[in-house]
């Protein structure tokens, strides 16, 4: 099948600062304007590049995320695609209909009631008339809004808001949908009626581009992800993205080597691989370290956090009596190694490894994080425990 | 020539498949206009009325003039139609710019904005309307069949008057200047046009002033297909269509391929 979400080689520029224009260069600014083709696509004094040849592509039934640190440019390539802004350099397009949550109450007005509100909204979204009152009920239900839609907007809470708006546009008849951000609004339960519908446009072959910082929504959702760096982009798995993006943003601990030099860890798999690895993978961590005092009433800790929403999957901590060796000598190389089993679902993760000392009531070192591996499988759609469930028909 | 034609196209076909968005905020804007003011509608007749009480007793009583009907239906017919084009323009003016939200947001044609605000201001002017048959049953003035070129005359009006709207409410995106600006040559434009006082009452040598201004022949035909049943002046008129459907397809060209520019410039 052929894409029909296409950005090809897009360049975008913006201009620093404000401008000081008077009515003065109203008219040689105007005409330029119409004389001009294309405004310039190189850099004029004050101007920088937010969007800086960036392609891709999305075919039906498709999801791509874009992911990266705010300023990066994601939303410039939403408005690039929804006809908002136009590029300086390359094309975008995106065929058949396209429905955008964008600011999903935008056209909201304070003054007008939620039923005149969802009409409005509707048309700005390029719903005809006949298709809102055709699923007016729905939209409502969908909202939980019943019995306050004859009311003005401006008594909604801002919650009430945005499901109202998320609402509407989830009753769009799309082919492509581009999606911004929406779900840092309402409460659980109606975000996770929103990943929902989001997965029944996908099913129904939607193509799909999703911005968020979500990270835990956009490896659910998509398939493909963008990850947009200062000038540079990654492309790929979502799994792989979101893994490159995860080693840039997990802040690195720095820790003293005053009472313990770690000379290396590693974390190895028996797989050899530790990217989208099967669930229930044997997995090693091991720390080689030489102590430079002698160390009495010790714990070590090991932990394994989902890296998307920093769900912490395990916490274990074990102090020296517990491991057999209650004291560690001076200057005595030392090993400490964990073996464990991922009993997990698919997502990325990281491990972290720290040595508290009793006496000091402080901890020597705290490496974070100490690994990372990823688990792909292909049945589950949201958890983190890989249960081993065995299902059955009979 | 050809790519002119094809953007016109473009503008136009986007425009009806828009139909809907511009019905509903014109609806939009006609409800919170009217929406906790006590005396809604009343409103569009009550300002022109006011003004026509004052300018009656300004030129009936203290500077009398000559009008070939009576002052007030002379007066109120001008005004009625003027209040159309001036208020099409404030609201247009700042219609963008109001609208600061869904300009960077969301894409649709922007000709939406400163269209509704024309189309408001018509229902406006129909309401309002409705006083000027009441002042003429007063005034025992019939119409004949000139009133047939009524619908020409006001096609031809919001022609003009929409190719201001456009203009200025563009101008105003990039420069909050126009405003200012506008408010004033507004001031002055309608004393430069034959509203409360006939043309001919004009000093010869300020009447150039008027006869460069096509709402001078605008205001005069509803004047005459109206009140005195004549068709408008056949030269000057044809001349004014010309202009105004003229400048509109301009103007609504210059507006279209901006467009792309406004939410990074707003």
């Amino acid at each position: 099948m052929s894409a029909i979400i296409t950005f090809d080689n897009v360049w975008k520029k913006f201009k620093k600062g404000e401008r000081h224009d008077s009515l003065r260069d109203l008219i040689p600014a105007t005409a330029k304007a119409l004389f001009r083709k294309n405004s310039s696509s190189e850099l004029e004094e004050k101007e920088f590049w937010a969007v800086e040849d960036v392609s891709f592509e999305v075919k039906h039934g498709e999801a791509l995320g874009i992911i990266g640190p705010n300023g990066a440019g994601k939303s410039t390539i939403l408005k690039l695609l929804t006809k908002i802004l136009r590029p300086n350099r390359g094309t975008c397009s995106i065929v058949g209909r396209t429905g955008a949550l964008i600011e999903i109450s935008a056209g909201f007005h304070p003054d007008l009631t939620g039923r005149e509100n969802i009409y409005l909204q509707g048309a700005i979204m390029g719903m005809r008339r006949k298709e809102i009152t055709s699923r007016f009920d729905e939209i409502v239900d969908f909202a939980g809004l019943s019995s306050f839609i004859d009311t003005p907007v401006k008594r909604y809470s801002s919650g009430m808001n945005a499901r109202l708006g998320f609402s509407i546009a989830a009753h769009l008849n799309p082919e492509a949908l581009v999606i911004d951000e929406v779900l840092s609004v309402g409460d659980v339960a109606f975000q996770q009626k929103c990943i929902n519908r989001m997965k029944e446009f996908k099913h129904n072959g939607v193509a799909i581009v999703f911005v968020s910082h979500n990270l835990q929504a956009v490896s659910m959702l998509c398939d493909n992800a963008l990850y947009l760096k200062n000038k540079t982009m990654a492309m790929g798995k979502v799994t792989q993205v979101l893994e490159e993006y995860l080693k840039d943003t997990i802040p690195n601990t720095d820790f003293s080597e005053r009472y313990l030099k770690v000379n290396d860890f590693n974390l190895s798999s028996s797989s050899k691989s530790l990217t989208d690895i099967a669930p229930r993978t044997s997995l090693n961590f091991t720390v080689n370290a030489i102590p430079k005092i002698k160390l009495k009433d010790y714990h070590i800790g090991f932990k394994v956090v989902r890296s998307t929403d920093l769900l912490v999957v395990y916490d274990g901590n074990w102090t020296g009596d517990e491991l057999g060796c209650p004291e560690l000598s001076p200057n005595q190389p030392v090993k400490f190694s964990f073996e464990f089993t991922s009993h997990l679902t698919k997502g990325q993760y990281y491990i972290s490894w720290h040595i508290f000392y009793g006496e000091t009531q402080s901890f020597l070192v705290e490496i974070v994080p100490a690994g990372h591996f990823s688990v792909d499988e292909g049945r589950t759609w949201a958890g983190v425990a890989d249960l081993d469930v065995k299902a059955k028909v009979s | 020539m050809k790519k002119f034609i094809a953007d016109i196209i473009e503008a136009v076909s986007e425009q009806f498949q828009y139909r809907e968005l511009l019905w509903q905020m014109t609806r939009r804007d006609i409800i919170i206009r009217y929406k906790q003011a006590a005396m809604g509608f009343g409103w569009a007749v009550f300002m022109p009325l006011i003004n026509t009480a004052v300018f009656s007793i300004i030129f009936t009583q203290v500077a009398k003039i000559d009008t070939p009907v009576a002052y007030p239906v002379y007066a109120y017919c001008g005004l009625l139609f003027w209040n159309f084009f001036s208020s099409s323009l404030r609201f247009s003016v700042t219609s963008l710019v109001s609208n600061i939200n869904l300009v960077t947001k969301i894409y649709f044609p922007r000709e939406i904005f400163p269209f509704s605000a024309v189309i408001v201001c018509l229902i406006d002017a129909f309401v309002g309307a409705v006083v000027l048959v009441v002042l003429m049953m007063y005034y025992h003035i019939g119409v004949g069949p000139s009133i047939l070129l009524f619908p020409v005359v006001l096609l031809v009006h919001v022609a003009f008057t929409a190719a201001i709207a456009l203009i200025i409410a563009m101008a105003n995106l990039f420069y909050r200047d126009v405003k200012y600006v506008f408010e004033f040559v507004l001031s002055i434009w309608m004393y430069l046009t034959p509203i409360l006082y006939p043309l001919e009452e004009i000093n010869e040598k300020y009447r150039l002033a008027f006869q460069l201004n096509p709402m001078t022949y605008i205001i005069d035909a509803y004047h005459n297909v109206l009140l005195l049943n004549k068709p408008p002046e056949p030269i000057s008129f044809v001349l004014t269509t010309i202009v105004s459907l003229g400048l509109f397809v301009v103007c609504w060209q210059i507006f279209h391929r901006t467009e792309f520019k406004f939410a990074e410039n707003i």
